[in-house]
């Protein structure tokens, strides 16, 4: 009710206008790809069936999974991001902040150079556990110091920790293994498939339902610890729910499709700009823009250049630094 | 004594059924290819060359970034580099065997490639040995077993002529400068130290932990390196080597004994590696006489 309710209001044609450019997304970022097929060839694919095998295959297996993943992960990123900044009050939170790339790297790093086969089951496997096991020390540690406010600077110091690891393994590795963990981390959707979509969709979907759930509580927040605390919010408990279901869909994105970084900062902060701080219309917002960003950004790498595949995470990281020079330059004009 | 047997026995019909397996494997795989000219996609430069050599070339319908040669190879299409495969393009060329490199192509790609239902045989040549026997196997596959039978047959001829003729030299110590910056060189197991083991030279590193390890200068120079070789590819400047100049406590700096080699050449698992291998023993014994009549070991 709450979300007809917020698609209802003020932001009306906002959220008409993102439906729509999410559906339009889903159907035109399939047509783009290095195989030459029309979109003729790709309405019949879908319609009735495939003109030729290769078809089937190109659509069904590789573009159509790749264009799910892409939505299903800038969603879960954007959340993740803009419910990190709203419960921690800080607007340079993101879903990286507990150190969960460098985990996953690390992670990545010793699935390549110490397990040589079945690499496509070993890898997302090791960066999972690697994404998880850096979540559990960021939390350790923050709650040793029994200050939650910390967590950003333990998250910084728990990265930088767990890469040098990576570093080091990869120093002495060999120089194959260790360009594929190099390129891994930079991120990419060339690999996922429809398993992956269910899978990273079903946490996105977890995280969006826990969060429609306690939207409220979130809200109460944002008017600061004590505040919420005199309207019966479990503060600590709130916090420690939304932080662990926030690793837990970050972690599951890191492991099967590389790291992806800016989009969790980036996201939320364009659709404050469009809705409002309020948590569900900025999480439905975050939702629709990032899932179409992430689309659109890997239709640019895997058609950009007509041989090789940009990783997405270049990008994305070269959007987002942009973005935040325009913010900063904007803020000095108007400050 | 029966135990010894035993094991003997064991170890024979491991040998044995490993082997069965792998003949059993790739006459499935001839069998599963169901033309005699296949079209393949070729994953890796030195796969690439190994299929012009036995006349299987014109059937390459797409190779990797980096292959260069024969000058023919540079206009066949490329789907990827050794980071990423463009799945899309190769479901697209449909071909009738994908040869890839084992442990220079992302696992992952591989993996898929195979789940889509494509032929993959991999190419994985540790040693000079390992060439002449993927020789074979491409021939096999291509369609060209007489003309790889040849090549692979002279190749093989040609290398125990170098063995013979350098295998027993005065041994020299020699740097392999694999990169400048950072400062590497190989070790045993990897692909350039069975052409210092031919040469004659010993390597003072051959007992590192990675085949390819980073070494401190001040290593190298405790070490009485006799040569420094220094493989640089066409496309690298003298620049791009490291600055030996500085350390002429080294006999090999002192003396000016730094052999160059083309390092496209070298490094590449082919039939061109014996020219690599001729031109580096034949430089080793120039630096041999060069020591020899200066005295200057």
């Amino acid at each position: 009710m709450s979300i007809i309710r917020t698609i209802k209001g003020k932001n009306t044609w906002v959220f008409s206008g993102l439906i729509i450019f999410t559906l339009f997304s889903i159907v035109l970022s399939i047509t783009y790809g290095p195989a030459t097929i029309t979109s003729a060839d790709i309405f019949q694919c879908v319609i009735n069936e495939c003109a030729s095998p290769m078809h089937d295959m190109v659509i069904w297996q590789i573009r159509i999974p790749r264009v799910l993943v892409g939505l299903a992960a800038g969603m879960g990123l954007a959340c993740a991001g803009a419910i990190l900044q709203n419960v921690t009050r800080n607007p340079l939170a993101d879903p990286y902040l507990f150190g969960i790339i460098s985990g996953a790297g690390l992670g990545a790093t010793i699935a390549t150079l110490v397990v040589s086969d079945q690499q496509s089951l070993t890898l997302p496997l090791a960066a999972f556990l690697g994404a998880l096991f850096s979540v559990v020390i960021v939390f350790g540690i923050a709650t040793l110091l029994r200050n939650m406010n910390h967590l950003l600077l333990t998250g910084v110091a728990v990265s930088f920790m767990l890469g040098s690891i990576s570093h080091f393994i990869l120093y002495l590795g060999d120089p194959f293994a260790t360009n594929r963990v190099i390129f891994w981390l930079m991120g990419s959707l060339a690999r996922v498939e429809m398993f992956h979509f269910y899978l990273i969709g079903a946490m996105v979907l977890i995280t969006l339902l826990t969060i429609f759930a306690l939207h409220r509580q979130i809200d109460a927040l944002l008017l600061g610890d004590e505040s919420a605390a005199s309207l019966g919010v479990n503060v600590d408990k709130l916090r420690l729910i939304l932080l662990a279901l926030c690793a837990a869909v970050t972690a599951t994105i890191v492991a099967y499709c590389g790291g992806i970084g800016f989009v969790g900062l980036m996201i939320p902060h364009i659709v404050r700009q469009l809705v409002g701080v309020t948590t569900m219309p900025l999480i439905i917002g975050s939702a629709l823009v990032g899932g179409c960003f992430l689309v659109w950004v890997d239709v640019a790498a895997r058609s950009a250049l007509s041989n090789v595949e940009i990783p997405i995470g270049i990008i994305t990281s070269a959007i987002g630094s942009i973005f935040f020079l325009a913010i900063m330059y904007r803020t000095r004009k108007t400050g | 004594m029966k135990l010894t047997h035993c094991l003997a026995l064991v170890l024979s019909s491991v040998l044995f059924i490993t082997n069965a397996q792998a003949n059993n494997s790739e006459s499935k795989l001839v069998t599963a290819i169901a033309t005699d000219k296949p079209r393949i996609i070729a994953l890796a430069p030195h796969i690439v060359e190994m299929l012009f050599d036995i006349g299987a070339g014109e059937q390459i319908i797409a190779a990797t970034e980096h292959t260069d040669y024969p000058l023919a190879a540079k206009k066949i299409p490329r789907i990827g580099s050794s980071l990423r495969i463009q799945l899309e393009r190769v479901i697209e060329l449909q071909p009738d065997l994908v040869i890839a490199w084992q442990s220079g192509n992302p696992s992952d790609d591989l993996a898929r490639i195979k789940q889509l239902g494509f032929n993959v045989v991999y190419s994985q040549p540790d040693s000079f040995e390992d060439v002449a026997k993927e020789l074979r196997l491409f021939g096999k596959l291509s369609g060209h077993s007489e003309q790889a039978e040849r090549v692979a047959a002279k190749f093989l001829a040609d290398l125990a002529s170098i063995k013979q003729q350098y295998g027993q030299k005065k041994p020299l110590t020699g740097f392999y400068e694999v990169w400048s910056r950072p400062l590497t060189t190989i070790a045993k197991g990897s692909w350039p130290q069975q052409f210092l083991d031919i040469c004659s030279i010993s390597n003072p590193f051959i007992e590192a932990d990675a085949r390819y390890p980073q070494v401190n200068i001040e290593q190298v120079l405790q070490s009485h390196i006799d040569i420094v070789i220094q493989p640089l590819s066409e496309s690298q400047t003298g620049k791009d080597g490291y600055d030996w100049q500085k350390w002429s406590i080294l006999p090999a700096v002192k003396h000016q004994q730094i052999i160059t080699l083309d390092a496209d050449v070298v490094h590449r698992m082919t039939t061109r590696s014996l020219h690599a291998l001729t031109d580096l023993c034949q430089q080793a014994d120039k630096s041999r006489e060069y020591y020899q009549n200066s005295n200057g070991t």
